[in-house]
């Protein structure tokens, strides 16, 4: 069974970000990047499969800039064994849109022939969670998102998947191919050995130019104004739990 | 770039939040073996040997993320990785590797170097722990010490001389006099449990690097064999200069991750303190503490990872650059814990804030691994030499 993780560059999860003064976008000069960490799960999850010997091949995709390579490297040195880097100078937090993404995966699948596709559920910049369910429709395969759980049938054609959702956890069986996209509570992600991050370091990575592909990457929807949220107000301190119960009701709040 | 972020992410979730505890109590065992697991503690160790094969630039900036969060269990760490795994990975033969090094690379065994004595310090060709071939058990001809060695003497401020307080560590580089001549010193490998070998005085009560142990190893009697001879007998210098090389960086790195943690503190801290209804950050001489911190942080830190990529871990050449990194980097980690100190006021004076306990940790790096007056003397003999910069 072969892999394919899907995984993105983006601002670090524990970066303060700020918006650039002409209010185009969020600053992304001289700010610390790293994988996605929905992306992270996804690629734990893969290598787990591997080691669990259900998986034979794994194999890492990233669409992004020169510097989306580090991220692949480090899919590498978790444990994927060849990486594949789609270039482009877009903006991936806002230009680079879901939809264009998916056809790019799209592309990828085709070349790979992977058995199953494992994506974050969501990217932590965009926040679109979208790319998933995008790529499972262009490929007319089912698709399962918000994994907590990934169970692979023994006869390596179907998957059980667990999901959270707001009101409880669904279970969904599938046969393979799919598109499965984790959740934070699937696994908890590895650090990378440096023994591994040394044998990354060898491991092959193909390059392609976005442009080259043949797919539609125009944006869907345009970021006319980006702001700071408003400064949150200062807080009040309420002596009982009468007090607080009644200033909400007060504030039309319950 | 994709170590660092490892070793952060790690330090960030594993080391940082057992800091302040340890501080108070002793050396962590179990996040040492994560260490291990992690393939940090063979950093620079050939990989058939259970190490990583990384160059002296990856030490420094393991060195660097430990020291950030808590510098005496990166000071453990050191004298573990680069004061015997690194030693023993770069001088030892073949066979001591594969019999040492991957206990050590896993963190099955924590390990250490013997250099100081209580008579001598500084002035390391003053040591007088004795080392004499043993009767011979058969005609080996391979001259004296074929029957092995008899070591007598005690060595002092061993790092990683105990971990529980009660026995010694597992195995230390140990450097004895073979003969009568100043230099003739020869490195041994001495194992925990060895007839005559034991714990001497435990070091209490130090000023800082109060997670890692420090303690007196005795040796009465103690035969060794020769094949925990390293190296050729009389040829302890070398390997001595050599790795004292990557050990300076290595300390220098400690004082990099303090200061570069104390900035963070007192930037921070800068912003959000009021008074005389403004921010801190916004009077001069506060700002001054943060700048000139920054800029020293920044110079020290290009001039240890300038000298670290061209360290050949296989030889020896930075010496003097060595010297001067330690010299430079030391008072620099232990100014600006103490600028930041300043800056935090009452806050800095306690532990809540991990300033107190870094400006403690700081001050080791001014005596340990060479004392700045020992830096002093060797970059003005080293300078003498070349008389005129290139
Ligand atoms: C926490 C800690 C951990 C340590 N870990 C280890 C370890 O793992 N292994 C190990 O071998 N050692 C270790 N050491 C020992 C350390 O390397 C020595 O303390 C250091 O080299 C200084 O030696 P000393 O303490 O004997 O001081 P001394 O050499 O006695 O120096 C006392 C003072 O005299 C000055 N002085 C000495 N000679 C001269 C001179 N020629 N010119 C000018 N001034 C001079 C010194 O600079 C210093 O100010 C450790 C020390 C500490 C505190």
């Amino acid at each position: 069974m072969r892999v394919l993780v899907a995984v993105k560059r983006v601002v670090d999860y524990a970066v303060k970000v700020r918006v650039r003064p002409d209010k185009t976008a969020v600053e992304l000069q001289n700010v610390k990047m790293s994988m996605n960490p929905f992306c992270e799960n996804a690629m734990e999850e893969a290598v787990r499969l591997k080691e669990a010997k259900l998986a034979t091949e794994i194999v890492a995709v990233s669409v992004g800039p020169k510097q989306a390579q580090e991220t692949l490297r480090t899919a590498l040195a978790m444990g994927a064994d060849r990486g594949v880097h789609i270039v482009t100078d877009m903006r991936a937090d806002q230009e680079l849109q879901p939809l264009a993404v998916a056809k790019l995966l799209r592309t990828v699948v085709d070349e790979v022939k992977p058995d199953l596709v494992l994506m974050g559920k969501q990217a932590i910049d965009g926040d679109n969670c979208q790319t998933g369910p995008m790529l499972a429709g262009l490929l007319g395969w089912p698709q399962a998102t918000f994994a907590a759980k990934l169970e692979v049938a023994d006869s390596k054609k179907e998957v059980t998947v667990e999901r959270e959702t707001d009101t409880g956890t669904q279970k969904l069986q599938m046969g393979l191919p799919a598109v499965v996209t984790a959740d934070l509570r699937l696994n908890a992600p590895r650090y990378a050995t440096l023994p591994n991050i040394m044998k990354a370091k060898k491991k092959p990575i193909a390059t392609r130019d976005a442009a080259a592909a043949g797919v539609d990457l125009a944006p869907r929807n345009k970021v006319t104004n980006v702001t700071d949220p408003p400064p949150r107000a200062a807080g009040a301190v309420v002596e009982s739990v009468d007090d607080l119960v009644a200033k909400l009701k007060a504030d039309g709040l319950v | 770039m994709q170590l660092r972020n490892m070793v952060r992410a790690f330090v960030q979730s594993d080391v940082d939040p057992q800091a302040l505890q340890f501080n108070r109590q002793k050396f962590n065992r179990q996040l040492f073996r994560k260490c291990g697991e992690l393939g940090l503690l063979g950093v620079t160790a050939q990989e058939q040997h259970g190490g990583s094969g990384m160059d002296a630039a990856a030490a420094v900036i393991v060195h660097e993320e430990l020291a950030a969060s808590d510098p005496a269990f990166c000071l453990s760490y050191l004298a573990h990785s680069m004061l015997f795994v690194n030693n023993l990975a770069q001088n030892g033969s073949e066979a001591q590797r594969a019999r040492f090094l991957p206990a050590a690379c896993s963190g099955d065994a924590v390990c250490g170097m013997g250099m100081s004595e209580p008579g001598s310090g500084t002035d390391v060709l003053g040591m007088s722990t004795t080392a004499v071939a043993a009767p011979g058990d058969s005609g080996s001809g391979s001259g004296s010490g074929g029957g092995g060695y008899v070591l007598n003497g005690s060595k002092m401020w061993i790092t990683n001389g105990t971990v529980d307080g009660r026995d010694t560590g597992d195995a230390f580089l140990v450097y004895a006099r073979t003969g009568r001549g100043p230099r003739d010193i020869s490195t041994f490998i001495v194992e925990r449990g060895m007839a005559g070998f034991s714990l001497g005085t435990k070091v209490e009560d130090k000023c800082g690097m109060r997670a890692s142990m420090t303690a007196e190893l005795v040796f009465e009697d103690v035969r060794v064999p020769r094949e925990n001879l390293v190296g050729e007998e009389g040829g302890a210098l070398l390997s001595m200069v050599k790795n004292l090389e990557i050990e300076r960086l290595a300390l220098g790195a400690i004082s990099l991750g303090i200061a570069r943690r104390c900035i963070d503190i007192m930037n921070k801290y800068s912003m959000e303190r009021v008074a005389f209804g403004k921010p801190i950050s916004s009077y001069g001489q506060v700002q001054r503490h943060i700048a000139e911190s920054y800029a020293e942080y920044m110079a020290g830190r290009a001039y240890t990872y300038s000298i670290a990529a061209n360290l050949d871990l296989t030889t020896h050449g930075c010496g003097l650059d060595t010297d001067a990194v330690k010299l430079y980097t030391a008072t620099m980690g232990k100014n600006v814990a103490d600028r930041a100190m300043q800056v935090l006021g009452g806050n800095g004076y306690v532990g809540d804030y991990q300033v107190e306990r870094l400006w403690r940790d700081a001050k080791l790096m001014e005596i340990g691994g060479g004392t700045l007056e020992a830096h002093h003397k060797n970059i003005v003999r080293d300078l003498r030499r070349l008389q005129v910069l290139p």
